[in-house]
């Protein structure tokens, strides 16, 4: 027996049962279409993330600490400072180098007070992707009285319209420790956390652009509300703090940075970068080291999507079941024919496996159909009330072609697995019995 | 074997156990047809005649003794060439005559060559030319439904030959048809005995039947063969 004969004995067998092939088609379809428009989230989740990283140029990073990068070095000797900085950027593939400053400061803005910490970025890397305007424009490089403030600052303060607010007055107050009205009998008092020899001193900057801050976990190096020039930074005084040690560290660091931004032009410098960095010392920290591990999140959130998916598709593969051990029961007398005008077990098991691969086959390209139409109807939705919050449209669900050619092989592949039991009964009926008339 | 006979067997023996009874049907039946034969199988109903039949025609198999067909030994074969058998050797026809009822008479005829690999169009012709050989080219498309006992059983016939195999075997193929069709589709199995020397063997209540066109007739009783008569 031919393929084609197959495929047309099948189909006309399927076509006798109009009703119950089309029920068992449409539990297969629904079933599809749950785990693509899953899988399609989940794919479509992890490409807006690595896709932002990209845009960001986030893997062409390496951050840079002031601790040794074995325990055979010696702390004391590694100063992370202008010279080491001008080491780097000797490196082959280092685009730059800068420092990374951030210190806490209570940002004052209208009525509202929030406290958050300010980014210190030298006016060339403000100019990059790193920072992302929604409005206004980057500071210049000596500017001590602008800033740059993120949208989701201004969002908490109910401000959407970003242009309004180039050359407002925003107040910044920093920390200062204070030793001269520190009193020694407190400091019982200080250790317990009560009484911080702590002052502010208030700035006022100007604001001359507004950033796209980035939120699913995005970078330390950009979660700063405010970003300010070096300049502006050096006239404030001020705690800088990138990690809670560095509040106790300060005094006994003589110069140096707590933290060295290193930016290659592309990721493939990272790991000789990271190499040469590290023999100088220093610990050093990629985030495309993550890329695996994030990677590894997505796959087991894709699994949980796909386990959820597959509930409907293991409903619908008891429908296959069912209407293939009906057919075989329907069709006993014919199978005793098809035996005994030469069929072989594996002839007639062959023409049942057929048929529920075509339902399988239907319910798989179909299923997809529903499965995209279902995500580009929640994909409107959700970028329709997203635009009212103003969050710019994206796509939520993708569908490349391996989930597509997935979805109808493993529709294929499921309903034949469902066909194997029912086949086997076909395959065995006894021909004397089929066609016994008493 | 002799080369001069289409069927032979051996102290055939089927014993069906369903459980813990068993019966025999069939207890060594030796018989044998020579080729271009008309052999006639009578008896009482459950004398064991569609367990001999079913047992030629390579449908069962043999609790003991052996069958063997066209100097093939068919006790001996595995499922596989049994279906193989079946496909190209012998042709079998029914009492209820067992046509597919959502096939057209073409198709039904087709079924054969459909498993025997042959393509669309090829199929096409050999079942209109079986359908006409048994005079039902004007029935082509019509399905099991639209046609009478008669024309249903000539359907059969014509499917149980499109494939030319050399011996035909007819379980009481009258057995659900009137006198007068009865009799032509006797007639019509004579006329294919004699015009092509297909071997056949027709059980039948109806002894004249068995007397105007078999060469031989056996009896059948309690599965055992009482009587062999020569016409
Ligand atoms: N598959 C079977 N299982 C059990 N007993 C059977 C089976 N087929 C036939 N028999 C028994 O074998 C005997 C012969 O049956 P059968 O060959 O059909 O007789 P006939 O065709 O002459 O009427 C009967 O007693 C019948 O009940
Ligand atoms: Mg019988």
């Amino acid at each position: 027996m031919k393929l084609k004969d197959y495929i047309e004995l099948s189909t006309a067998n399927l076509w006798k049962t109009k009703l119950r092939t089309f029920l068992t088609t449409f539990g297969v379809i629904i079933g599809i279409g749950a785990l693509v428009s899953m899988l399609a989230f989940g794919t479509g989740m992890q490409k807006n993330v690595i896709n932002a990283f990209n845009a960001m140029e986030l893997f062409n990073y390496l951050m840079v600490f002031p601790e040794p990068f074995s325990p055979k070095i010696n702390a004391e000797d590694l100063i992370l400072d202008n010279e080491a900085i001008g080491s780097f950027t000797k490196l082959k593939g280092v685009e730059a180098a800068f420092p990374d400053i951030r210190f806490p400061a209570e940002i004052g803005f209208r009525d509202k007070k929030e406290f958050s910490f300010i980014q210190v970025l030298p006016a060339q890397f403000a100019d990059t992707k790193l920072v992302q305007l929604r409005a206004g424009s980057v500071y210049e490089a000596d500017d001590a009285g602008s800033m740059i403030i993120s949208d989701s600052f201004l969002r908490r303060l109910d401000i959407r319209d970003f242009e309004r607010v180039l050359g407002q007055k925003v107040r910044l107050s920093t920390l200062v420790l204070d030793f001269s009205e520190f009193n020694p009998l407190d400091l019982v008092g200080l250790l317990g956390g009560e009484k911080l020899p702590l002052t502010m001193k208030n700035y006022e900057l100007t604001i001359v652009g507004v950033s796209e801050r980035m939120g699913m976990g995005g970078p330390s190096l950009l979660r700063s509300d405010v970003i300010i020039s070096p300049t502006a930074a050096d006239k404030m005084k001020k705690i800088t703090m990138t990690n809670l040690w560095d509040l106790f560290q300060q005094s006994s660091r003589k110069g140096g940075y707590s933290l060295v931004n290193i930016k290659v032009s592309s990721p493939k410098y990272v790991d000789s970068v990271r190499s040469k960095v590290e023999d100088m010392g220093f610990r050093t920290f990629a985030i495309i080291d993550q890329l695996e591990e994030i990677r590894t999140g997505f796959f087991f959130m894709d699994m949980i999507l796909a386990a959820i998916g597959m509930i409907a598709l293991v409903v619908a593969s008891l429908g296959i079941i069912n209407t293939m051990i009906m057919s075989v029961m329907e069709r006993y007398s014919e199978i005793g024919v098809m035996k005994a005008v030469g069929a072989r077990d594996r002839d007639v098991q062959k023409i049942f496996f057929f048929e529920s691969s075509i339902i399988g086959f239907l319910g798989g390209v179909f299923g997809l159909g529903l499965g995209w139409v279902v995500s580009l109807l929640i994909n409107r939705v959700v970028n329709y009330f997203l635009a009212q919050q103003g969050v710019p449209a994206i796509d939520y669900f993708s569908f490349p072609w391996w989930l597509c050619l997935g979805a109808v092989g493993f529709a294929v592949f499921v309903s034949l697995v469902s066909g194997i039991y029912p086949a086997m009964r076909a395959a065995r009926v006894d021909p004397v019995v089929a066609l016994r008339h008493d | 074997m002799n080369s001069q006979l289409a069927l032979k067997t051996d102290k055939l023996t089927k014993t069906y156990i369903t459980g813990k009874i068993e019966v025999t049907a069939l207890k060594d039946a030796d018989l044998s047809v020579k080729k271009g034969g008309f052999i006639g199988i009578t008896g009482e109903s459950g004398s064991g005649k569609s367990t001999l039949m079913n047992l030629l025609g390579g449908l069962d198999t043999p609790t003991s003794g052996t069958i063997e067909a066209e100097g093939k030994i068919i006790s001996r074969m595995n499922k596989e060439e049994l279906a193989l058998y079946r496909r190209y050797s012998v042709g079998m026809i029914f009492q209820s005559f067992n046509l597919i009822p959502s096939f057209t008479a073409q198709e039904n005829v087709s079924l054969p060559l459909l498993f025997a690999g042959v393509p669309k169009a090829e199929r096409k012709a050999r079942a209109a030319e079986a359908l006409e050989n048994v005079g039902l080219s004007h029935r082509q498309r019509h399905r099991p439904s639209e046609l009478s006992g008669g024309e249903q059983q000539r359907v059969a016939i014509a499917r149980a030959l499109v494939n030319q195999p050399k011996i035909l075997l007819a379980d009481e193929p009258t057995g659900n048809l009137d006198s007068k069709i009865s009799h032509d589709i006797a007639e019509l199995l004579g006329n294919l005995n004699q015009s092509r020397g297909l071997t056949v063997v027709m059980v039948s209540h109806e002894e004249p039947l068995l007397k105007e066109f078999a060469q031989g007739i056996i009896r059948l009783r309690d599965g055992m063969i009482t009587a062999r008569e020569m016409i």
